[in-house]
Parts: structure tokens; sequence; C-alpha cells
């Protein structure tokens, strides 16, 4: 088999590729709707059944030593209102709006992530420096936009607290 | 196996993919072991908005003879502990009675009550109450309105209802209760009495009340202090939510 020849045609295809994926919330196939998978929601049920039901939001502790964060953008608020998170390790982000477009933004870092209704926008971030960080939100949303912020907390991973399964943690008032 | 081939042999491609799909597979097992919590089993479909605000308000208002006797003839209560009706959205009264005859909103009073009237009564009866006026009227027996708050009072609850607490990521009161904006489901706040209101925000804060979907009033009324709540509640109790909010 000419190898040469297969890797041409591997990069055809992959640069083919590079036009759907720039396109991608844009496209509604239902071939696509399948491989996408959990990263569509129905932004009206969020709270009935799926990972976006009101105890499963906050912080997951992952096998890895890595967290999960799920969250939920909405008019005017993000839920959970503060999130905690251990200094150093990888954080799974997945976010998913109830309403607007929202972009939640994390002053002094440079995360700056897009939240669509439907969609489940998942990013990977990490926080090196402990300490306190306001987040905001970016996009307009509507009447109540320019008030709504909340707060990150990064403590040192010995502090964070240890997730039983099941169990989210997050540092709301509660 | 070829070990020193490039990175696109068709070994590695198909070792990745395999890699890819145990992994996602796994996401999609670890994500679905949470035991729900559910607030409200409403959700404002297309279906649930055309269910409850189709209702006849004529049949509602014969219905609503059984309401009269707590919430008012009129739609406003004798009563400072009892809501305000008059005028209320359709959607709002309608969540409240659905969440009251699924128990996820709790009153020893309302429930029986929920539970007692057909889907069609609920539709019929929230048309009616929505379509009461707001006005006022010396010969009935309301609370509302309630006395003037005093001025420093007025002054925080104007500002957190007009712009909220940026710092505290409070968002204003005004951009979905009214009357500068409304959300689906959302009640409109401008008539209610204080007691009721005060009432309401604590039981929201101490989470003996849960049943707001995606949980912002749980989350605001707990970002609120005891003080905050309390000239809220007579800035609303007072009428002075029926004009919008200013930072006076």
């Amino acid at each position: 088999m000419n190898w040469r020849k297969l890797r041409t045609f591997v990069l055809t295809v992959l640069v083919l590729c590079l036009i759907p994926a720039t396109r991608y919330y844009q496209i509604d196939e239902p071939v696509l709707r399948y491989l996408r998978g959990t990263r569509e929601v129905d932004p009206l049920s969020l709270h009935l059944a799926g990972e976006f039901v009101e105890n499963n939001l906050g912080t997951e502790q992952d096998a890895d030593g890595s967290v999960t964060v799920r969250m939920i953008a909405q008019q005017y608020l993000f839920v959970p209102h503060c999130i905690l998170v251990p200094a150093g390790v990888p954080v799974h982000l997945r976010i998913t709006s109830a309403d607007a477009v929202h972009a939640l933004a994390f002053i002094g870092t440079e995360y700056n992530v897009k939240v669509l209704p439907g969609t489940i926008s998942a990013t990977r971030l990490e926080f090196s420096n402990p300490g306190e960080y306001k987040t905001v939100c970016r996009e307009f949303c509507g009447a109540g936009h320019y008030a709504m912020r909340s707060e990150l907390k990064v403590v040192p991973r010995e502090q964070f607290p240890v997730l039983r399964a099941g169990e989210r943690g997050n540092c709301a008032v509660q | 196996m070829p070990s020193n081939s490039g990175y696109l042999s068709p070994w590695n491609l198909l070792r990745t993919a395999a890699v890819m799909f145990v992994t996602s597979s796994l996401l999609l097992v670890a994500s679905d072991n949470a035991p729900e919590r559910v607030p409200s089993y409403v959700s404002w479909s297309q279906q649930t908005l055309t269910a409850a605000s189709a209702g006849d308000a004529f049949r509602g208002m014969l219905l609503a003879k059984r309401c009269d006797h707590c919430h008012g003839a009129e739609g406003f209560s004798a009563a400072g502990s009892t809501p305000n009706l008059a005028g209320m959205d359709k959607l709002a009264v309608w969540k409240q009675l659905e969440d009251f005859r699924s128990h996820k909103r709790t009153s020893r009073v309302m429930e029986p009550i929920a539970e007692s009237l057909s889907p069609r009564d609920v539709s019929d009866v929230v048309a009616y109450y929505s379509k009461l006026p707001v006005f006022t009227d010396p010969e009935d027996n309301r609370s509302f309105p309630g006395v003037q708050p005093n001025p420093v009072h007025a002054g925080i609850a104007s500002h957190l209802v007009s712009f909220g607490d940026g710092e505290r990521g409070i968002p204003p009161c005004q951009s979905c209760h009214g009357p500068v904006a409304y959300r689906p489901g959302v009640p409109s706040l401008t008539t209610q009495n204080s007691e009721y209101f005060l009432d309401q925000l604590t039981a929201f804060a101490n989470g003996k009340r849960a049943n707001d979907i995606n949980m912002p009033m749980r989350t605001i009324s707990s970002l609120l202090t005891e003080g905050e709540r309390q000239a809220l509640a007579e800035y609303y109790g007072s009428g002075r939510g029926l004009q919008p909010g200013s930072s006076r």
C-alpha cells in the first residue's frame, strides 16, 4: 500500500473537517445531533432531569484528582453563585444557559467562556494562584445584565474539602 | 506493531478513536449517577404556556367565589399574610397552583385546595385574577397599600429594586418582577402585601420554600441581609413598586 497517498488522503479529510468544525453550532443534521450526544440540552427543563439538576451543580471531585464544575447561567445570575475549586488542578467546566446568551468571564485570569442556551460549553481551566476572583457576564443579556456577577474561590489543594460520591461543593451562602 | 511510522498511521488513528470512545462512554455513565432533586415539575415549554393561558375568565370568576374569603372579592386580601392576586400574571399564579398540587410548595391551606382543582379549573381561575384591575377602593377591606417606609429604608430598597448590587451579584428586582421587565412565571411584586412578601423572602433564604426553577430566589434572598429584606417588604407593601425604582 502506498503510505504517502494514504497520508495525503487523511490530511485532506482532516482539512475538510475544519469547515463543519468552525460552523459546529450552526449545522443541524441528525447525524451530528447523534454525535454531539450530551452536548445538547433543553434549556427549559434543566431542573427536571439530566446533569444540571440543582443538586448536581457545583464542584465534583473526579477520580483522577481533577474536578468538574457544573453551572447554570440565567437572567441574571450564575448558579451556584460562588464556586469553589482547588488550585493547580485541572477544572472541567460544564456550563449551560437557561435562557439567553451569556459569557462567563473570570476577572484576573485569561478565561472567558461563551454560554449558549441548548448547548453545554465544556472547557478545561486551571487556576494556579489561590484567592478570590470575581466572575462577570460579558455578553449583554437583558435588563439586569450589569449586576450579573458571581464569585470564584480558589483554595490551596489541602484546604479543599473532601467530597464524597454524589456530594457537590460550593461556597454560596446558605 | 509498527512502532516508528508517522503519527497519522492507521494504527494510531484507530487507537485514538478507541480511547475517545471509551472516555466518552465513561463520561456518559459518570454524569448520570446523581439522584435528582426537582424544585418544580413545571417547565415553560410551548404546551405549558398554551395550557396555562387558555383559561376562561368568566368560568374562573364563578370558581373564584371560593377564594374570596381569603384573597378578597377584588383580589386584594384583608390579611397581610395572604397574597394579593389582582392583576397577577396568569403564568405566575398557575405555576404556584401546580406546585401546591404536586407538593413542591407547601401550605396547609393551599395544598388541599389546589388538589381539588382540575387542570381546566386552574387555568380558568388564573385567567380571572389576571383580569382584575389594580385600583384603590376605600370601600374594600385590604391591607394594601401599607404604611410608607422611613426614607432610609426606602432608599436602600429603591436602590436594590432599580440597580441591585453589582458587588454582591444581586440583580435588580424590577428586571424580572416588574414594572420594567418580566420573565415567564415570575410574579409581579408591585401590589404585594409586605407581610406576605417578607415571609416568602425569608422562606427562600432559609430553604423552607424551594420551588424556584434553577434557584434564583433562594440564591438572591440568601445574599440579602435581614434589614434589606425588611426594607424591600416595606417598599413593595407601600405601593411604591408601582412606579419604576430610581436611585433617589
